[in-house]
């Protein structure tokens, strides 16, 4: 007979195992890593609440990068109601430890992302930064493939843009 | 031959079907235009990436550790099904208030709706004081199959069978169409579900017909988990339990 407490036992460690891969995803759409932190706690909880709605067959990562997302959307909105006119320029000495070269390229990346709208932001961190594939991306996104990849090409065009630090135009 | 740059950017995400990636690599080595931009994409895409690896080795804080392996949990685990508790225990059960009676009943109406739908006969759950009786043909396989004697082909799959902590027969089931799976036990007014679980397709064995009690879903297991009284009956204490019919 199956024991279902060890069960939820296996599903913790998965989560754990994926602990720095959620941190990633959340580093790449909030600027401080303590506000990353905070969703990727949030995510933990809700996922544990939710254990009961994993199914087996579903792939883990991207059911917890989904639930991720709707926690970051959430407070993105609540945000948005707190400070509607707060544009997060300032505090940019917060991420994570030293490594200074490698910390101000993560920076300089970081902010060119936070440029884009949310929704770009999202395509272009699952695609590009974590890897998944398109069908796998909209589905976390909740959208048609087809609405991903534009979304992907907006959001690779202006980071382009932003980013090249020699800026010859392609055609 | 020109591609657009979403054809090259699916290129560098390695999306594209086998034909259109042959063309964009040949494509690619006859015209340093077309290289250049997928270069400028495969660039933008490293880029990205190694600016947010580091993170990967970060430590993770031990609070998130903390919270992960602590957080309350759903009582259930992992489970890819609807799953329809009919009475919390078999002891509290004449306790069970009104009201999780009717929400038992409501739900059992749509799943025993679908049931007799598909099964193209009459009912074979209906609802009797705050339980809910086996009735039909699965009340019939309740009754008289034995799991050490049945075909796969019948439409009810007898599971295991066992006595209950309160000294009831109780006998594990399975349905194909609908797939639902339960747990039924003998009272004086027949069959009373216990717990009753949709089950999915992956757990159906590979000769294409469920298997007996090894992939009950996790509710039903469970449930029995928590009501069995020793071990589950062998195919002849199953039979001695038919022959006194399902008496205690």
């Amino acid at each position: 007979m199956t024991d279902m407490g060890a069960a939820i036992e296996d599903l913790r460690d998965e989560i754990i195992g994926m602990l720095p891969r959620l941190r990633r995803f959340a580093c790449s759409l909030t600027r401080e890593l303590h506000d990353a932190d905070d969703l990727v706690q949030i995510t933990v909880e809700r996922a544990l609440k939710r254990a009961d709605q994993f199914r087996e067959d579903s792939h883990l990562a991207g059911w917890l990068y989904g639930i991720l997302r709707n926690a970051w959307i959430d407070e993105c909105r609540s945000r948005q109601r707190r400070e509607p006119a707060h544009v997060p320029q300032e505090s940019a000495e917060e991420v994570s430890d030293p490594a200074a070269g490698s910390q101000a390229e993560l920076l300089c990346v970081q902010d060119a992302l936070l440029q884009l709208p949310e929704e770009q932001r999202l395509a272009v961190s699952l695609v590009l930064i974590e890897g998944f594939s398109y069908k796998e991306a909209a589905h976390i996104m909740n959208v048609p493939i087809g609405t991903l990849t534009s979304r992907l090409a907006r959001g690779r065009e202006a980071l382009q843009e932003m980013l090249s630090e020699t800026p010859e135009a392609q055609p | 031959m020109t591609f657009s740059d979403e054809v090259l950017m699916a290129y560098v995400d390695d999306e594209l079907d086998e034909s259109t990636r042959s063309a964009v690599e040949s494509a690619m080595a006859a015209d340093p235009e077309i290289a250049g931009r997928i270069a400028h994409h495969r660039a933008l895409r490293n880029r990205l990436r190694s600016a947010f690896d580091p993170i990967l080795d970060e430590p993770v804080p031990q609070e998130l550790i903390d919270r992960a392996r602590n957080a309350p949990a759903a009582s259930a685990a992992p489970k890819k099904a609807e799953v329809i508790p009919l009475a919390p225990r078999l002891a509290s059960r004449r306790s069970l208030p009104q009201w999780a009676a009717l929400a038992a009943s409501l739900l059992i109406g749509i799943l025993a709706g679908r049931f007799a739908f598909r099964t193209g006969g009459p009912a074979l759950i209906a609802a009797h004081d705050n339980h809910m009786l086996a009735r039909g043909l699965l009340a019939d396989a309740l009754t008289r199959q034995l799991a050490s004697q049945q075909r796969t082909t019948q439409p009810v799959q007898m599971g295991v069978s066992f006595r209950s902590k309160s000294g009831q027969y109780c006998r594990t089931f399975s349905l194909r169409a609908p797939a639902v799976a339960g747990l039924a036990c003998h009272a004086a007014d027949g069959w009373r579900l216990e717990v009753l679980s949709g089950t999915a397709e992956q757990q159906v064995g590979a000769g294409g017909y469920r298997q007996a009690s090894s992939s009950m879903p996790p509710a039903v297991v469970r449930t029995v988990s928590g009501e069995i009284s020793g071990e589950p009956l062998d195919a002849s204490a199953e039979a001695a339990a038919r022959r006194r019919d399902w008496q205690p």
